[in-house]
């Protein structure tokens, strides 16, 4: 009895659509714990092709297993010297750092995925099931410039837009039906054709006016970086940042942000600084929506570009100056295509008691354009940004 | 290194097989495919099946072997076997000539395990190809139903996947549980009174084979769906015996290749590897339990003990755990410095018990509780409520079930039961309800 021999008949590659299947489940893995994910990434400076890796969170198969109460497990100690109390590792503590998962946590068997994308793969997995119905049209409508674009020529026109070519591809027409007909003049002196250029000779480019939407968005990035900032409302603030901008940035050919931080005065500043910046001082709104106008009208002229501008606080504001700041968003609402607000108020940090939230005093102004939104904690910034942008969530609400 | 040649192979094996029947085993044919490393892994992710039917959970098993090979957190794969007649092992071309030898006199040690431990005896191995390459076809037809559709079969073998190892740890056939019940029922006319079977009166005894159970008797399944569940429930009475007896098929194995090869005219350029890889083999995995290792320490104690003939039996009537009660003795575990450890508080993993006097008892019953099918959670079927409430019970003995895990499964037993399931356990010693 011997054995048998063969080659494995290979039936081409046969996990391949197991394996396309388990990717369609990592992928909306992916998009599910997206808000743990964005915190990390730096939001610009990255041209959307630079890949990050993302440690996502392994499909899980669940099934009956022993937890908590382990009974003592039984093991080998090879060539070691094991004595009885001896203090052999420790158990891998769970809780590790934000957006740091890529620790297993203590739970039996949880498994980690490097899923590598590149952001461009990353933004396209957040947005493209978001059904964004009539509001995105709104809120991302885009503005009609006119622009001059030479179409064809014309035998009327100035002077300066005279075609030397093509009045010269005229004249060598007329030419030759001419000499066909014989009706050339010669020059008795030289014996040379007399043929001058007539006014129908002449031709002149046509410009045509033509209309075409701007691609081009800016994004106001304001965020209040007072004493009563903490890390953690920064933290979310930029996951929603992060959102944002991607989210714009796939829909426009140019996109140019600026980051205005604010205490009782706006800095523009750059994004290191934004989200790196020290916490200290009051709250006062008003002067930075006055600068964000200024600038917006100085540098990105409403009838060219796209304006957006996103503002996130944890809803403090000195009461004297909430008149003010209202009468400013006014204007400043009327410049963009969307103006939201995102009060960022996680569950576990009360709030300055007596103060009026703007969030509150920001109902008045709500529409199309001006959009508030609530965060409480990592998963709503998802949320709020479907608030922002989709129609259905909003409408819930 | 050296390619190997069919012709190697073949020459090689004469001799294996030559010495295999001179040590009395009585193996299955052996169908040798050889593979590249790619292809490999692709068997590997099917359990070695030829065919199998398709599911995500092995993609994702095929990505994860990729990567741990490519980090070389494992070494790469030596054997791959499985229990069908004749067997079908897979030779990757990309090891050398003396691993060739190893791997086969270690699959002459396997194939005359399957063919005869007492474990396997209701595996069917002679119709296990068709049976999967007709599973598969069926799923695919269900995929392929307009009707049905990719993501509920995918759901569905989800949830049967989640609760797969809870089926009988018995050798048994696979059996017919409407008929075993009804022949119950006409036996114990008496104390039932019921002219038929009543679902309210089921299992008259706990039914340890949830997806039997809930295949047959589940109130609203449609015929596709008791399908998908009678195809995961198969292959798992197929897999259960390999589960229980993985440290005895290990050592057995490993007992064989080693003696074979070292009966063998191996060249000095072949036996010096072999024996690296041998060691590589059996070492122990410090901190945990190698099956390699234990088995195959048992095993050659048994030989040195009680002789050859002793060996031949205990692969026939064990399985792991009535294996190690039987065999593993105190100077065993000295010998493995075998020890017992848990988590205190804060995390801290600490030494229980160390093979001394006092200690080694206390460490093989610890070790006991987590080899074969121990490490898997018992769960039975009590019964089912006037509201078709399915009651499940867990046999509790010391251990918990992770809370966290069980609900995620009670989810998918509802799903396959198509009705509110409970789950009655211990937590903190008291009666907990799912």
């Amino acid at each position: 009895m011997g054995s048998v021999f063969s080659h494995h008949r290979t039936n081409a590659d046969r996990s391949a659509r197991d394996r396309s299947r388990h990717k369609q489940k990592i992928e909306k893995a992916l998009k599910d714990g997206i808000h743990d994910i964005v915190a990390d990434e730096s939001i610009i400076g990255q041209d959307g092709k630079k890949k990050i890796r993302i440690p996502v969170k392994g499909i899980k198969e669940y099934k009956f297993v022993y937890g908590k109460n382990q009974q003592p497990q039984a093991g080998s100690g090879g060539d070691a010297d094991v004595q009885r109390g001896q203090k052999i590792g420790q158990k891998k503590k769970k809780g590790q750092g934000q957006g740091k998962p890529n620790k297993a946590g203590d739970k039996p068997g949880e498994e980690y995925y490097d899923v590598e994308v590149t952001l461009e793969e990353l933004a396209e997995y957040l947005f493209k099931d978001l059904e964004l119905p009539d509001l995105e049209q709104k809120a991302l409508k885009e503005i009609i410039a006119e622009k001059f674009k030479r179409k064809g020529y014309r035998s009327d026109g100035i002077r300066p837009r005279l075609s030397k070519k093509e009045s010269a591809k005229q004249r060598i027409k007329r030419k030759m039906a001419a000499r066909k007909q014989g009706k050339i003049k010669i020059d008795p002196e030289t014996g040379e054709e007399i043929f001058p250029f007539i006014e129908q000779d002449l031709r002149y480019k046509h410009i045509a006016v033509t209309k075409k939407p701007v691609s081009s968005a800016c994004i106001f990035f304001i965020m209040d970086v007072s004493g009563s900032m903490t890390q953690n409302k920064k933290y979310l603030a930029r996951s929603f940042f992060f959102l944002l901008y991607q989210f714009i940035r796939s829909r426009y050919e140019k996109t140019e942000i600026v980051f205005v931080a604010h205490d009782t005065q706006p800095y523009e500043v750059d994004e290191e600084k934004f989200f790196g910046r020290g916490t200290g001082g009051g709250t006062k709104v008003s002067p930075t929506i006055e600068y964000v106008i200024e600038q917006a009208n100085k540098r990105y002229n409403p009838n060219s570009w796209n304006l957006y501008a996103f503002h996130c606080s944890d809803g403090d504001n000195w009461s004297s100056d909430m008149e003010k700041t209202i009468q400013q968003n006014e204007i400043l609402k009327s410049m963009c295509q969307l103006y939201g607000y995102c009060e960022i108020t996680p569950h576990d940090e009360i709030r300055w008691a007596g103060s009026t939230a703007l969030s509150e005093a920001y109902e008045v102004l709500e529409d199309k354009s001006f959009k508030v939104g609530h965060i409480h904690e990592k998963s709503d910034v998802w949320k709020c940004f479907k608030t922002f942008f989709g129609s259905k969530i909003s409408l819930e609400k | 290194m050296s390619k190997c040649t069919l012709k190697d192979l073949q020459f090689w094996d004469d001799q294996i097989v030559e010495l295999g029947k001179k040590r009395q085993l009585d193996w299955y044919e052996i169908a040798y495919e050889t593979c590249d490393y790619h292809e490999m892994l692709g068997a590997m992710a099917y359990h070695g099946m030829p065919t199998h039917y398709n599911h995500w959970s092995y993609g994702k098993s095929f990505e994860q072997q990729h990567t741990h090979y490519q980090l070389g957190m494992t070494g790469l794969p030596y054997e791959l076997i499985i229990n069908s007649d004749p067997c079908i092992a897979y030779l990757m071309l990309e090891n050398p000539m003396y691993l060739q030898i190893l791997i086969m006199a270690h699959c002459v040690g396997h194939s005359d395990f399957f063919k005869n431990n007492r474990n396997f005896a209701f595996t069917r191995a002679d119709t296990v190809v068709p049976r999967m390459r007709h599973a598969k076809k069926r799923i695919n037809s269900y995929i392929e139903d307009p009707n049905i559709g990719i993501e509920r079969v995918e759901s569905l073998i989800d949830a049967c996947h989640a609760i797969s190892y809870q089926v009988p740890r018995y050798p048994m056939d696979i059996p017919n549980l409407e008929e075993n019940y009804e022949i119950f029922r006409q036996k114990n006319l008496q104390s039932l009174k019921k002219n038929k079977l009543d679902l309210k009166d089921l299992p008259y005894e706990p039914e340890y084979d949830i997806l039997g159970f809930c295949a047959e008797f589940g109130p609203d399944l449609d015929d596709w769906e008791r399908d998908v569940i009678q195809i995961v429930r198969d292959e798992a009475y197929y897999f259960m015996p390999q589960i229980r007896t993985k440290i005895m098929n290990e050592g057995w194995a490993c007992l064989q290749h080693y003696n074979i090869l070292n009966e063998l005219d191996l060249p000095q350029e072949y036996h010096i590897p072999f024996l690296k890889s041998h060691n590589q083999v059996v070492r122990p995995h410090v901190g945990r339990i190698n099956p390699y290792h234990l088995g195959f320490h048992l095993f050659q104690k048994i030989v040195e003990r009680h002789g050859y003939e002793e060996a031949l039996l205990a692969r026939e009537v064990h399985n792991d755990e009535s294996f190690i009660r039987q065999y593993l003795t105190r100077e065993d575990c000295e010998e493995l410095n075998l020890f017992s450890f848990s988590a205190k508080d804060h995390g801290q993993y600490e030494v229980d018990d160390v093979s001394d006097n006092q200690g080694w008892e206390e460490v093989k019953e610890v070790l006991i509780g987590q080899i074969g099918a121990n490490s898997i959670p018992t769960i039975y079927v009590d019964g089912v409520s006037r509201r078709n409430e399915l009651v499940l019970h867990h046999e509790y003995d010391g251990r918990e079930l992770e809370l966290q895990y069980a609900r995620q499964v009670m989810g998918h037993i509802e799903r396959i039961w198509g009705h509110d399931v409970t789950l009655i356990t211990i937590i903190d010693d008291a009666p907990y309800e799912l």
